[in-house]
């Protein structure tokens, strides 16, 4: 048990090497970044669900407007990956135990396979002639769960 | 009324106690409020790009920017209602906050320069509406605004540390 606590926290007296964890402004500027990474990655998918439900963009094919948004979702899920994890690294003996975190990895889980699989799918070129269908309750789960993955990262900062 | 008398005067309003003391009002707000910035901030950082030619080129500029016109003044109103009424929760705190200040300057100046590109470039958007890249001008217009927008992310983030 000691050592467990030890490897997870640290010795007591030691002064942290980690910087998120031995300056106090490391951490806010580090939540900023993850701030402007989720209003990229949640604007641009919030967008292309839009397009889905036939809200925006209904003069450009949805494969188009997919096409055009990916590369800055991607852009968005790497800077929510790396500043996500360096966030964690500050302290991540104690957020492994706590439920909203838990709760907001099982989300995010969810979210990207739902993204990588049936939106992929749904925005595919070859759907593009088809009738919306099954496609827009597809756009109003992936709002769900990625607005869950905010809502369960706010319930993190909350505790 | 000095300002600051009148910051004492609204943090004793029955509105500002219940925005202090009920347990449900705060969290709802910054829910909403957080919702609303990656509406904003998504169809806003779209629009920049657009004219920056890094995002669909081949889609007009004014079409892309009047596709999310309605979305982003929605996004927009919704900001300004909840911002309003976080600040209201507790006045006191905020007035000698300075990263509060810094926060609204910043803001001030992000809109400042949306309405110079709206009424003065954007006014001739139809001579380089088609084009995968806007002219210079304009460019510079969409890089300012996208380094505004995210220093009032930090600006706004700051506003809590301090």
């Amino acid at each position: 048990m000691l050592l467990a606590q030890v490897i997870l926290q640290g010795l007591p007296e030691a002064i942290p090497v980690n910087p998120i964890a031995r300056w106090v402004w490391v951490f806010p500027v580090v939540e900023s970044i993850h701030i402007c990474g989720f209003t990229l990655l949640v604007g641009t998918v919030t967008i292309l669900d839009l397009r889905l439900l036939g809200l925006c963009f209904r003069q450009q094919s949805i494969s188009q407007v997919a096409k055009n948004l990916a590369p800055w979702t991607n852009t968005g899920i790497l800077i929510q990956l790396i500043t996500g994890a360096y966030l964690f690294s500050g302290d991540a003996g104690e957020y492994v135990q706590v439920a909203a975190f838990r709760s907001k990895m099982l989300l995010l889980l969810l979210a990207l396979i739902f993204h990588f699989t049936v939106i992929r799918k749904a925005t595919a070129a070859a759907q593009d002639s088809a009738p919306l269908g099954w496609r827009m309750p597809a756009a109003v789960v992936s709002l769900g769960l990625w607005v869950s993955v905010l809502l369960a990262g706010l319930w993190i900062g909350n505790l | 009324m000095s300002f600051l008398s009148f910051c004492q005067w609204l943090s004793q309003t029955p509105l500002s106690i219940w925005l202090r003391d009920a347990p449900y009002p705060y969290p709802v707000l910054l829910i909403v409020h957080v919702i609303s910035i990656a509406l904003f901030g998504g169809t806003v950082v779209i629009g920049n790009l657009r004219v920056l030619g890094k995002t669909m080129r081949s889609v007009p500029v004014s079409q892309v920017i009047g596709q999310f016109r309605a979305w982003k003044w929605v996004a927009f109103a919704i900001l300004l209602v909840t911002g309003t009424l976080v600040a209201m929760s507790d006045p006191m705190e905020y007035y000698d906050n300075i990263m509060f200040w810094i926060s609204l300057g910043v803001l001030l100046v992000a809109g400042l320069n949306a309405a110079i590109f709206r009424y003065g470039i954007y006014r001739s958007v139809s001579a380089w509406d088609e084009a995968a890249v806007a002219p210079a001008s304009a460019r510079r217009w969409a890089g300012v605004s996208l380094f505004l927008w995210i220093a009032l992310i930090f600006a706004g983030r700051a506003t809590a540390f301090f």
